[in-house]
């Protein structure tokens, strides 16, 4: 009798648990009115089966290309909204508070959270784990005059993405001295 | 100012022409689907056996052209696609690790500083 | 500008109709550049402009027989480019800072214009959605009122005028004073 009534507890709560299953894609709303103002800004949806299009003309031979290719295995999804503006506080908090409050959510673990006041520069990385794996990475980093949320979704590695420093042209980040015009490759 | 905007609007959308190579190829080939070059003279005229014979093959020709001229449009238009895909995946990991650059920076810093200093984190 | 290009007239619709390719011919020639310019600064690329006007004409020639009128060829030619042009960019994700195609800063100016404020309202269309670009489009390079727009679109005349009115307050909203915009332009 007993087992008869913990089958049926399990096969009410199995749609719900599935249904409540954490989901790495965030939703990022437009932000048309910030859009407006802002003087660059930058909307990047890939989903799958771009990615899997992308991958198909990175090259191998090419170090930039085959560490791009690297990252891209078993990733479904990265999606990046970013808005430059050409004074200080041209957006509020509240702005990203949309999608700071998905973050909340249950899967998602707060993995960094950093405050510098030189630069005035926060960044928030949160992470998604199933498995012991990485599935989801969100980030939001807010600066002065930008800020920039990027969405990766499916097996991401954060050690390959940090060592892409250098490859992009992305020099190496000293925030007590002022950003060089020109950025340099570092080999 | 509003009139004066939509006059500058109508002045800044005349139309534009296309350059006269493309023009050149674009007629050629939308008059190749009817077997015949451009001409001023009209259509000329055969016997009914010459016009069926002719309509054959001047149809698979143009099958031929056409579907050659499809699949060629369609790879370049896949190669744009993928090679735009390939710009936006780099663009974005670029900034992924840009930010994620920023984060290791600050914590860095902060590690440096004697502990009392350390604000939290 | 319901009225057919000068230099094509209703005879030569039909000799076009009838197979004529010289006829057929001087109807791309009538008509390509306005198809061209929707295409081109709706997809802000002539690559894919010039790819969609041919399929645009391709697809013309496949249904030349059913063309009643040139009224009638000039509706078509907008409907099927403008709604071509949507779809594509429907498909496309897109990176807003993508730099333009050299070929949109060709300058049109009439007598008394102001090339550089031009250029400037061309930029800022290819920012708006590609349903409110289509309308403004077609409202100001096609000369055509709502209620054409709708028909063309396929989309309801409140929607097109609403297009119409958000888009223009966008533009003023971020169009500098005529006056100034001559000195301080940047945006080139």
């Amino acid at each position: 009798m007993r087992n008869h009534i913990l089958r049926i507890f399990f096969a009410l709560m199995a749609p719900t648990l599935v249904w409540a299953a954490p989901n790495p894609r965030l939703a990022l709303p437009e932000f048309s009115a910030l859009a407006q103002k802002a003087t660059e800004s930058v909307t990047i949806t890939l989903d799958a089966a771009l990615l899997a299009m992308a991958g198909r003309f990175l090259n191998g031979n090419d170090p930039q290309d085959a560490a791009t290719k690297e990252i891209l295995k078993g990733l479904q999804g990265i999606y990046v909204r970013s808005y430059t503006f050409d004074k200080d506080a041209a957006y509020q908090q509240s702005d990203i508070d949309a999608v700071r409050n998905q973050l909340s959510a249950p899967g998602w673990n707060r993995l960094v959270e950093t405050r510098s006041r030189k630069s005035q520069a926060n960044v928030d990385i949160y992470i998604m784990v199933a498995n012991n794996q990485a599935t989801g990475l969100a980030l939001i980093a807010s600066e002065p005059r930008q800020f920039t949320i990027v969405n990766i979704v499916g097996a991401i590695d954060l050690d390959k993405l940090h060592k892409l420093e250098g490859q992009f042209g992305v020099p190496k980040l000293d925030i007590d001295a002022p950003k060089a015009p020109t950025p340099s490759i570092k080999k | 100012m509003s009139e004066d905007l939509e006059s500058q609007l109508r002045a800044a959308l005349t139309p534009v022409a296309p350059r006269d190579e493309f023009t050149q190829r674009l007629i050629a080939r939308v008059t190749a689907d009817k077997g015949t070059e451009p001409s001023a003279r009209g259509i000329r005229r055969r016997s009914p056996r010459a016009t069926a014979w002719w309509l054959s093959a001047s149809m698979a020709a143009s099958l031929l052209i056409a579907v050659g001229v499809q699949h060629y449009r369609q790879e370049r238009r896949e190669a744009e696609r993928g090679l735009e895909a390939r710009r936006e995946v780099i663009e974005a990991l670029r900034m992924t690790s840009q930010k994620l650059n920023l984060a290791y920076e600050v914590i860095k810093n902060q590690s440096s500083l004697p502990a009392e200093d350390k604000p939290g984190v | 500008m319901n009225e057919a290009p000068p230099g094509f007239s209703d005879e030569q619709l039909a000799k076009a109709r009838a197979g004529d390719t010289a006829a057929l011919a001087s109807l791309i020639r009538a008509h390509q550049r306005s198809v061209y310019s929707l295409a081109l600064r709706l997809l802000g690329s002539r690559e894919l402009a010039e790819d969609l006007t041919q399929e645009v004409f391709m697809q013309l020639n496949g249904n030349l027989k059913s063309i009643a009128s040139n009224t009638h060829l000039l509706f078509w030619l907008r409907k099927v480019t403008s709604n071509r042009a949507i779809d594509q960019l429907r498909r496309r994700s897109r990176i807003e800072m993508t730099p333009l195609d050299n070929e949109l800063l060709f300058t049109s100016s009439a007598d008394g214009s102001d090339p550089l404020l031009q250029r400037h309202l061309r930029q800022l269309l290819l920012e708006l959605s590609p349903p409110a670009r289509a309308v403004l489009l077609l409202r100001y390079q096609e000369d055509l009122d709502p209620v054409d727009i709708a028909q063309t679109l396929e989309m309801p005349i409140n929607t097109v005028k609403s297009h119409l009115k958000r888009s223009l307050e966008i533009l003023r909203q971020r169009t500098p004073d005529p006056e100034r915009s001559r000195c301080e332009d940047k945006s080139i």
